[in-house]
């Protein structure tokens, strides 16, 4: 919303202007690994990605680690399951038939070159998710005209009520900075029951999948810092700009480490927007 | 050749004016007790003369047609001129006298002779040019004074202080230059008699009305129009000025093309008066009040409002030749609305913060060499609980922070005395009491660390008990040796405590920036400046010269953690970190206050320091108003009585940023990189000149007279950078974005935004 008001007033006097520049910018000292691991109750979810972070204006291609110990252990057992890498996928992935247990304790384990890198998350119950349904609605103030999905559902936990939903619209993970959709027991969760609007204006014959998380704290923390980091604009009225805090942490060898790991049920809806 | 002189301020004939024709001084004549002459013609058309001592001289050129009517000319009386009023205002070897150390005055006749932004003379954006005063950033009006934020400043309107000093989200500020006399900035030494801040005093004097006659003032200008009445209210003892300003930003809006913004609302007013009536021969009595609002309105259903109510009332008695008392009231309130009108997903947020206060000053002439004064301030701050109220349909809940109260007395006593005819000083003393009050609500954490763990318990207060209290002893010093008549230096220390701060890690304040109250896990700011500095004046005090010199320590200064969630928080101590600041730097001016060409040159080079634990991996750092180096240019020239220019030159260090140092991929897409430390880069050097050119009306003796003034904001069209945006950029576009269409090439980029590049304007003024 305050993006709104800047770019609006930015707007008012239609005398700003945008050029490309080229900034002479620092760079870190050696290569940092980033992480994001995933490990839910659903097989086709589980997967651990690692890659380099590189220079600001080297291409956007993304450099995989190919060559780390991947594992995550069940704490309360101490059971590993192995994770393998993938060209495919160019990510680190279970046995498919490995997944999460709700109540179980896990830790994340990345051994490379040296170092090793640990994250822990409970998997939590998942909530209700009852029904999705989409009508057609004309234009709306920040919303525009289109198709809209609504997500029913219940939500019946005290505590530990954080959520993302991820939303794949025909094979495009929507990952642009205003499309996330995060949201806590803030300002309660009965706009879970009364319907969750998707705030995307979707077309007749979209394929829209839908993956309903439910994370823990920190991980939420992340995600949230990220889109606060996105949004930064470096002007006068964004916070400094800061990396996300990870959730991941180095326990042995030297360096940083960037990214998350999450532990979290998945539910999943997919639906084709057939006009009706 | 018949005529009549009048006085121009009060329109009453001049008795005994000299009245000649051009060359031919001798055979003048004067006029008489209604201020009517009569001259024989000779030859015409020729130059007509009249002057009268203490007064401006009138010169008209005089035609046949002109001889058939009575001719009335207006003198101005000499002390309306720009020059005269400075020297009322301030005697011409002030600066070296007194004991003022850090201590700017600006008339507003200096302020609307400046080439402004828009057109709009700004009193906060002028203040940008004097040395020891940063801005944020390109048109912004806060102010961040030797290394303070720009919470840290009291801006005080006769005597009551104003919450959000700013329109537009700081573009402009709320004083309409109209409705204001003079302004004091006080950045190093602070008599004791004020407090309340840690940086700096900005004290607004509000004008009074003329007591003889109704007058009026107004203008029209690019975004906005003023207008001013004043005049005498009960007869010749009292007497009236009100003044009001709306702006009509609205309508560049309507000529974008983008429907979006096309159908927006934009604007905002001020109006201010006064009324003061004159009791008796010892009492006079004041009424002050400012009210101001913007409205922002996005499609008919979106709008944010905020407004400022500022009212005071001061009584002043003079008991005697040397004892004087004044007593002032106030009450100031601030408050700010977000709705969204929408039956599924509407809401309406209200939020309001109010200070009023009371404050009794006596003083005493001791012999002819000592002052004292002594009083007392009390103050109570009232942050009304914010609200969101969803709309009937809209399934959130209703959501409320609690409201907060305190209480700050203040007792104060300061002696200023000659102690040799060289030594001068002022010595004062400050004792404040505070305590948080409830009714409300502390959350207790395992280790009183709120931002560790989550609470472990609470506690309840109940309505006015005291949840936390501070209190805290200022200490005000300041000496002035006479090295020379014209030559003085000077020595100040001073302390001040600030119970009230802005939860904020943003440089540009908005509306809706959360205050917060001293607490159980918020301590006062605690601030003690010591600065020295040489004085001199030369060319019979035609020129003022100046170097300062300061350091200043803070602690107890807030900033934010990653992330935070501040403005609906009921546990916003959570969200809050903590530390120390400091601060030094020189300040060289060189200013003349008299003859054609006016103006100053100001050299600043100064740093400012935080460190604050959980930011920068604990190490200091610079605010990203640390700008080392500051330079400001300001000159008037009055070219004739109709004819003046003003330009100012302002070049400044790049704003202390943070640019990342890399990027990686974190859910398929590309996030930069930065460093654990804080604004380790910085923006280009910052350079901008404006200029402006004023053309009057020559007096013809109309009940009127209008002016003209052209100005241009950034002559040469610096593109200085507003923000730089890291971003991937589609098709090797700055404003291409997937939804536009086919996607050929994607890279990262870097995009700047710049504001006002050669941006014109132009007013109309008038007096009547």
């Amino acid at each position: 919303m305050k993006k709104t008001w800047i770019l609006l007033l930015i707007s008012v006097f239609l005398f700003s202007c945008q050029e490309e520049v080229f900034l002479d910018l620092d760079q870190k000292e050696g290569r940092i690994p980033v992480i994001e691991g995933y490990w839910t109750d659903q097989g086709i979810s589980n997967e651990v990605k690692i890659s380099l972070a590189k220079n600001y204006y080297d291409s956007l291609d993304q450099e995989s680690v190919r060559d780390a110990e991947v594992f995550v252990k069940e704490l309360k057992t101490g059971r590993k399951i192995a994770f393998r890498y993938l060209e495919a996928t160019r990510s680190y992935r279970p046995n498919p038939s490995e997944r999460a247990i709700v109540g179980e304790s896990y830790q994340l384990n990345v051994n490379w070159k040296g170092q090793t890198y640990q994250s822990e998350g409970l998997m939590l119950a998942p909530p209700i998710l009852d029904s999705v349904v989409w009508n057609y609605e004309k234009d709306r103030p920040f919303r525009g005209e289109g198709y809209f999905i609504k997500v029913y559902g219940k939500i019946p936990f005290l505590d530990n009520n954080q959520y993302r939903i991820r939303v794949i619209e025909n094979d495009t993970l929507k990952n642009q900075r205003e499309d996330y959709l995060l949201f806590d027991d803030t300002f309660g969760l009965q706009v879970f029951e009364k319907g969750l609007e998707l705030g995307y204006a979707f077309q007749k014959n979209d394929r829209v999948r839908m993956e309903l998380y439910r994370l823990n704290k920190d991980a939420f923390v992340y995600l949230s810092q990220l889109v606060n980091l996105l949004f930064s604009d470096g002007g006068l009225f964004s916070p400094p700009p800061q990396n996300p805090t990870s959730n991941i942490r180095v326990v042995s060898g030297k360096g940083e480490v960037l990214g998350y790991f999450v532990v979290s049920p998945v539910l999943t809806r997919t639906v084709v927007i057939a006009p009706k | 050749m018949k005529g009549q002189v009048l006085d121009a301020s009060t329109s009453e004939p001049l008795v005994g004016a000299n009245v000649f024709w051009e060359g031919q001084a001798s055979s003048g004549t004067i006029t008489d007790s209604d201020g009517r002459f009569s001259l024989p013609v000779l030859n015409i058309p020729t130059q007509l003369f009249v002057s009268y001592l203490g007064y401006e001289r009138s010169t008209r050129l005089i035609q046949v047609r002109d001889l058939d009517k009575l001719q009335r000319f207006y003198l101005k009386p000499e002390d309306f001129s720009l020059e005269e009023v400075l020297i009322q205002e301030r005697r011409g070897d002030e600066q070296v006298k007194n004991l003022e150390l850090g201590k700017s005055s600006l008339s507003m006749e200096n302020l609307k002779a400046l080439p402004a932004l828009f057109g709009e003379v700004d009193l906060l954006r002028s203040l940008q040019l004097l040395p020891g005063v940063k801005s944020a950033g390109e048109g912004t009006a806060g102010l961040f004074v030797r290394g303070g934020s720009a919470d840290q400043n009291l801006v005080q309107v006769d005597g009551a202080p104003v919450y959000n000093a700013s329109h537009f989200f700081g573009i402009f500020s709320v004083f309409n230059p109209d409705g204001i006399k003079k302004v004091d900035l006080y950045k190093g030494n602070m008599p004791a008699s004020y407090g309340g801040r840690a940086s700096a005093l900005i004290d607004v004097s509000l004008r009074e009305g003329e007591t003889t006659r109704l007058s009026g003032e107004g203008g029209i200008g690019t975004i906005s129009s003023r207008l001013t009445l004043q005049g005498p209210l009960l007869g010749e003892k009292s007497n009236f000025l009100i003044s009001g300003r709306r702006t009509y930003a609205d309508l560049f809006l309507k000529l974008s093309s983008n429907p979006d913004i096309k159908n927006n609302q934009l604007n905002f007013y001020d109006l201010n008066g006064k009324a003061s009536f004159i009791l008796s021969e010892k009492d006079k009595l004041s009424f002050s009040s400012y009210q101001g609002s913007d409205f922002l309105g996005l499609s008919g259903q979106f709008g944010l409002g905020w407004k400022n109510w500022v009212s005071a009332v001061n009584w002043n008695r003079v008991n005697s030749d040397s004892s004087f008392f004044d007593l002032q009231g106030y009450h100031s309130r601030y408050s700010y609305q977000v709705k969204f009108d929408n039956e599924d997903n509407g809401f309406d947020w209200n939020n309001s913060l109010s200070e009023s206060g009371i404050k009794a000053t006596w003083t005493r002439v001791i012999a002819s060499k000592s002052t004292l004064f002594w009083g007392v301030h009390g103050q109570l701050y009232h942050f009304a609980p914010s609200d969101l109220k969803p709309s009937p349909n809209n399934p959130i809940n209703r959501k409320q922070t609690p409201g907060v109260q305190g209480a700050l007395g203040n007792a104060f006593v300061g002696l200023t005395r000659e102690f040799t005819d060289k030594l001068s000083g002022e010595l004062g003393l400050r004792q404040g009491v505070y305590a948080q009050l409830g009714e409300g609500k502390v959350y207790q954490y395992p280790g009183n660390a709120p931002t560790d763990s989550d609470p472990s318990d609470s506690l309840f207060y109940g309505p006015a008990e005291v949840m936390q209290r501070y209190q805290g002893l200022e200490p005000r010093i300041a000496l002035r040796y006479m090295l020379r008549p014209d030559f003085s230096l000077k020595l100040s220390y001073n302390r001040n405590f600030q119970y009230v701060q802005i939860a904020s890690n943003s440089s540009a304040g908005l509306p809706i920036d959360r205050w917060v109250l001293a607490g159980q896990y918020i301590r006062p700011i605690q601030s003690d400046q010591v600065s020295v500095g040489v004085f001199h004046n030369f060319d019979q005090n035609r020129w003022e010269l100046s170097v300062e010199g300061y350091y200043k320590d803070l602690q107890n200064v807030i900033d934010l953690r990653n992330g935070a969630r501040i403005l609906l928080s009921d546990q916003v101590e959570t969200e809050l970190l903590s530390g120390r600041g400091w601060a030094y730097g020189a300040e060289f001016l060189l200013r003349k206050n008299k003859g054609k060409t006016t103006g100053w040159l100001g050299y600043t080079w100064s740093r400012a320091w935080r460190q604050i634990d959980g930011i920068s991996r604990n190490e200091a750092y610079n605010p990203r108003f640390d700008r080392p180096h500051d330079v400001s240019l300001v000159l008037n020239h009055q070219f004739s009585t109709a004819w003046s220019a003003g330009l100012t030159f302002v070049y400044t260090s790049g704003q202390a940023v943070s640019f990342p140092v890399g990027s990686y991929v974190l859910d398929n897409q590309p996030v930069p990189l930065y460093s654990d430390y804080r604004n380790e880069n910085r923006f280009p050097d910052y350079h901008r000149l404006d200029a402006s050119v004023t053309w009057k009306n020559p007096d013809r003796g109309r009940k009127w007279k209008g002016s003209w003034n052209f100005g241009v904001y950034n002559l040469y069209g610096r593109k200085n950078p507003f923000s730089y945006d890291f971003r991937v950029l589609y098709n090797n576009q700055v404003n291409y974005s997937p939804e536009d269409g086919e996607i050929v090439s994607t890279r990262p980029g870097v995009v700047m935004t710049y504001l006002f590049t050669f941006l014109p304007s132009i007013t109309y003024n008038v007096q009547f």
